[in-house]
């Protein structure tokens, strides 16, 4: 492993060659690398196990209101040579972009530590396997003979230079396990979900993760088709992620409130949701992993997006603030240019004060969802999305699970479901998002009229 | 880069290896985007390095960047360490044999959309914008373009030997329209960035963007005022760019044999098309045949060699209705005993091989998509994906189209918005009974597919002919 200093002071180097070669008015300086290291297993064996190490070097260059960018993996003096000419030769040649208004400029001091564990930095594809045998030897003493999942580890470092002084430097570590238990039972199969996620792998707790999955796995035999319609339904925090995510795509960017497709257009300042729900991104909070600055430098504000249920605020990069004029960039940019920035990346739903037991107890009839699966939107500013129910769904009656029922599918309103929300829950959990650096905080929730609409076989 | 390639076997087979194999690949991509009159991002990007894969007891597989001696050496180093620790809870792994190739594959194409001038592209791409700006309710005018070159080397420790030069190209147009209380959108030749095959400028420019940009704008903004997409059961016609979309969720995604055994399970999901039912299961009606063809002239799926060295071929999945094949990697096929259908391959050189589809074709039938419409009494045309969604074992589904025609008595009467169908798989292919025939077939890419653990995206074909299904529920959800 390379010591921070060493990496610092090697990204510093290019930098600094960019920046004094450079022609243009203005440029931009971003590396990324990554360490990743993944333990794949399926059928209670491993069946992929891999190390990946790159390195991502992007300069944007600017000439007035023309803007360019390239990219490569190399940092090769030619290679970083060749990059800049390139980026200020698309720059040259490019149309004038009326609302660019330049790169950010935000020079304050911040704490650039991001959450960096040394044991995660280093953990062995030996330790990655060791935990997963004992995964698979405890799940076989419960007489489960199938576990599947995957234990990752990442290091990733972030560096952003640009010419008005902006230098940024920050690396983190995060280790994410999920056991997926498959119960064999006459011709049918039950299934069960179990993940964890920290930036310190000791956290990781991986007999409990694998106890919740084969436990879902084993209660969720036989699972019957209910009658579709509307219930109240308890989601559990994996299911809630869900949520936030899709929110967070269809509506908390000023991109999508600019360009009129967002739920909380025309609404702001207006009850949308329950007073007791508050979704804010906060990568300062203590149970949030991340990058304390964006892709372009700017350290990252507290945006409260949903205050009390109201239509508050959505997150801003240097682009999107500039076509309003009298905003100021949030520090939500994703790597530039690029049509998904801005982006809430350290998202987290205010906890409430019940217990997810408290909320079954409570439900006369509903049902219970461990996560979802394959979440589409189908209206952006309505805030209607689909998706199917995961790995343990269960009928509740009488304040009591009662029964595993087959995966169901919803096609709901978000902004109506928490509207209506019953209760929050007193603890969340971390996930990270998969695709993008993005990072979900949630508890359970319930939420009742909950709109099923579709069932499937299993 | 062959130097590089020919140390690391080289150290490779002194390792007392079961398998290896270095693979090593370069990609130079160009995307433009136009948005509102202005260039919203012009992106040149660069990517090399290599993949070891190795057998010894277990799977290692290592990546990097790093092209010295001392590099290739710790990559091996790292993956051979990868491997131990695998083979602490590996099964024995079989490859199946294949033929061993030493040779080369260039994409053919005529012209180089990289030496193309960036100033012909970008002033091509303004006057598609200015095309589409037609309204004020049009809140977004985008259009792009998209290249890619990979060039890729492969040896293994069996001897092969493969160069590859690939090269895909695409673009597409589209507007957001709102009024404030609805807002909808609409794209051409397809959503979601357009349209790719692997063939050279000329096919982008075969795409006519602004020859169409005009009508695609004024639909919509059409699509403010349209009906709201019935509820209920009837015939519905999917257009290729939809029907593209269907075959690939429904059943390119179930014929990995990958997920059918459960190596996918904690991710992607798994397939209900399962071993047993291969040979003798009823997937759809009679008129459904459906394959696996890494030959196809142009298709984004279309390549000389898959990631593992297997020569691109052709494959039954569903033959007149039933299930007969799976896409297959050398170690599933000999775990299976199916054919090795050549479907290895990786995202980069970044990311291990896995089972991915080629060009998962919809062959066509007999019938032209005017007599579908004359025979239909009440239907919905659905065209341009807006919304896909579908269970972890590709049974259950609802997709969202842009637009919905809707059908009275064998004529289209009106446009509808957000139109919406459900169903299960094989009912759904099983109530297939008219697919349109070569002249309406096209072959569409779908350059994002994503799959696997990091996450992989690659570049995927799919052709097909419009096509009817009768008695499918539509109109999902409360409005």
């Amino acid at each position: 492993m390379v010591g921070s200093k060493t990496l610092r002071k090697r990204f510093d180097e290019v930098a600094d060659k960019i920046l004094n070669e450079a022609k243009a008015d203005e440029i931009e300086v971003r590396i990324i690398q990554s360490d990743t290291a993944l333990t794949r297993y399926a059928n209670s064996r491993i069946h992929q196990n891999i190390g990946q190490k790159d390195t991502h070097l992007s300069i944007r260059a600017v000439f007035g209101k023309k803007v360019g960018s390239a990219t490569t993996n190399s940092l090769e003096d030619k290679d970083v040579k060749n990059l800049l000419a390139k980026a200020e030769t698309i720059a040259k040649n490019q149309r004038k972009d009326p609302e660019f208004y330049g790169l950010p400029a935000v020079k304050d001091k911040i704490d650039e530590k991001s959450a960096f564990v040394k044991e995660t930095a280093e953990y062995s594809p030996d330790q990655r396997a060791e935990k997963v045998k004992e995964i698979i030897e405890m799940a076989r003493s419960e007489g489960v003979d199938r576990v599947y999942g995957a234990f990752q580890t990442d290091m990733k470092s972030l560096f952003v230079a640009n010419s008005h002084g902006v230098r940024r430097f920050s690396t983190l570590t995060t280790a994410n396990l999920t056991t997926n238990a498959i119960v064999d039972w006459d011709d049918d199969q039950g299934f069960g979900w179990g993940e964890s996620f920290s930036a310190d792998v000791s956290e990781i707790d991986h007999i409990e993760v694998g106890k919740t999955a084969v436990e879902k796995g084993l209660n969720n035999i036989e699972p019957e088709k209910i009658e579709l319609g509307e219930y109240d339904v308890v989601l559990e925090p994996l299911a809630v992620k869900s949520i936030l995510m899709y929110l967070d795509m269809m509506g908390f960017s000023a991109k999508s409130v600019q360009e009129e497709r967002s739920f909380m257009n025309g609404r702001f300042g207006e009850q949308i949701m329950d007073e007791r729900v508050d979704i804010y991104d906060d990568v300062s909070e203590k149970d949030m992993v991340g990058f304390p600055f964006d892709y372009e430098g700017v350290p990252k504000q507290r945006v409260d997006l949903i205050k009390s249920g109201v239509a508050n605020e959505v997150v801003y990069d240097s682009y999107t603030a500039g076509r309003e004029g009298d905003k100021e960039s949030t520090g939500h940019a994703l790597p530039m240019p690029n049509p998904m920035s801005p982006l809430a990346m350290n998202l987290l739903l205010g906890t409430g004060d019940f217990s997810k037991d408290e909320m079954i107890e409570e439900t006369e009839k509903g049902i219970l969802v461990t996560r979802f699966n394959y979440c589409r939107p189908i209206h952006p500013m309505k805030g209607i999305l689909t998706g199917l129910t995961r790995d343990g769904t269960w009928l509740i009656e009488d304040g009591e699970i009662k029964k595993p029922v087959k995966n169901l599918r919803f096609t709901q309103n978000l902004i109506e479901a928490l509207d209506n929300v019953e209760a929050i829950g007193e603890e969340r959990r971390l996930f990270p998002m998969g695709y993008y650096p993005a990072y979900f905080a949630a508890p359970a929730v319930k939420i009742p009229d909950f709109r099923f609409t579709g069932t499937t076989e299993f | 880069m062959r130097d590089i390639v020919e140390l690391g076997i080289g150290l490779l087979e002194k390792e007392g290896i079961e398998y290896g194999d270095v693979r090593l690949s370069q990609t130079e991509n160009e995307v433009i985007n136009v948005k509102n009159g202005a260039v919203e991002s012009i992106k040149s990007g660069e990517s090399k390095g290599y993949g070891i894969r190795v057998i010894k007891g277990g799977w290692g597989f290592a990546s990097s960047s790093d092209f010295s001696e001392r590099g290739m050496k710790e990559s091996i180093k790292r993956a051979l360490k990868i491997a131990a620790a695998s083979s602490k809870i590996s099964n024995n792994i079989d490859l199946e044999n294949v033929e061993i190739y030493q040779e080369s594959y260039t994409t053919p194409y005529k012209k180089d959309p990289f030496k193309i001038p960036l100033e012909e592209k970008l002033d091509y791409l303004m006057d598609v914008d200015e095309r589409m700006e037609i309204d004020d309710r049009i809140k977004v005018r985008k259009c792009n373009f998209n290249a890619w070159k990979t060039i890729k080397e492969f040896a293994s420790t069996e001897g092969a030997r493969i160069e590859q030069e690939l090269i895909m190209t695409g673009g597409g147009l589209g507007v957001n329209v709102s009024d404030g209380e609805d807002t909808q959108k609409r794209s051409y030749p397809n959503s979601f960035g357009g349209d790719y095959n692997s063939r050279g400028y000329e096919f982008f420019e075969d795409l006519d963007l602004l020859g169409n940009a005009e009508d695609t704008a004024e639909e919509g903004v059409d699509l403010l005022e349209a009906e709201q997409c019935p509820e209920g059961e009837m015939d519905i016609i999917l257009n290729t760019n939809q029907l593209a979309l269907q075959v690939h969720e429904s059943c390119g995604h179930p014929t990995e044999l990958d997920r059918a055994l459960g190596t996918e399970a904690s991710y992607a999901g798994t397939s209900f098309l399962t071993p047993d039912k291969l040979g003798d299961f009823r997937y759809g009606s009679d008129i459904v045949n459906i394959v696996s063809d890494a030959t196809a002239e142009g298709g984004l799926g279309t390549f000389g060699y898959d990631d593992e060295g297997v020569k691109a071929k052709k494959v039954d999945l569903i033959r007149n209705g039933i299930f007969v094949g799976y896409q297959a990697s050398r170690e599933g096929a000999a775990k299976v005993g199916v054919e090795v259908s050549g479907n290895m391959r990786a995202d980069g050189w970044k990311n291990l091989p896995i089972v991915r589809m080629t060009n998962i074709n919809l062959e066509p039938g007999d019938w032209s998509k005017d007599e579908i419409v004359e025979e239909t009494e009440k239907g919905i045309i659905f065209d341009g994906i807006k919304s896909w969604s579908i269970d972890d074992k590709r049974l259950n589904f609802q997709f969202g189209t842009e637009a919905g025609y809707l059908i009275e008595n064998g004529e289209i009467t009106k446009l509808i918005k957000n139109p919406t169908y459900t169903g299960l798989t094989p009912e759904f292919w099983n109530n297939c009974d008219a697919i349109a025939g070569e002249e309406e077939w096209r072959l569409h890419g779908v350059p994002n597919c994503g799959k696997g653990e990091p996450p992989q995206t690659m570049q995927v074909g799919h052709g097909c002919a419009p096509a009817r299904f009768t008695d499918i529920r539509v109109g999902v959800g409360k409005w």
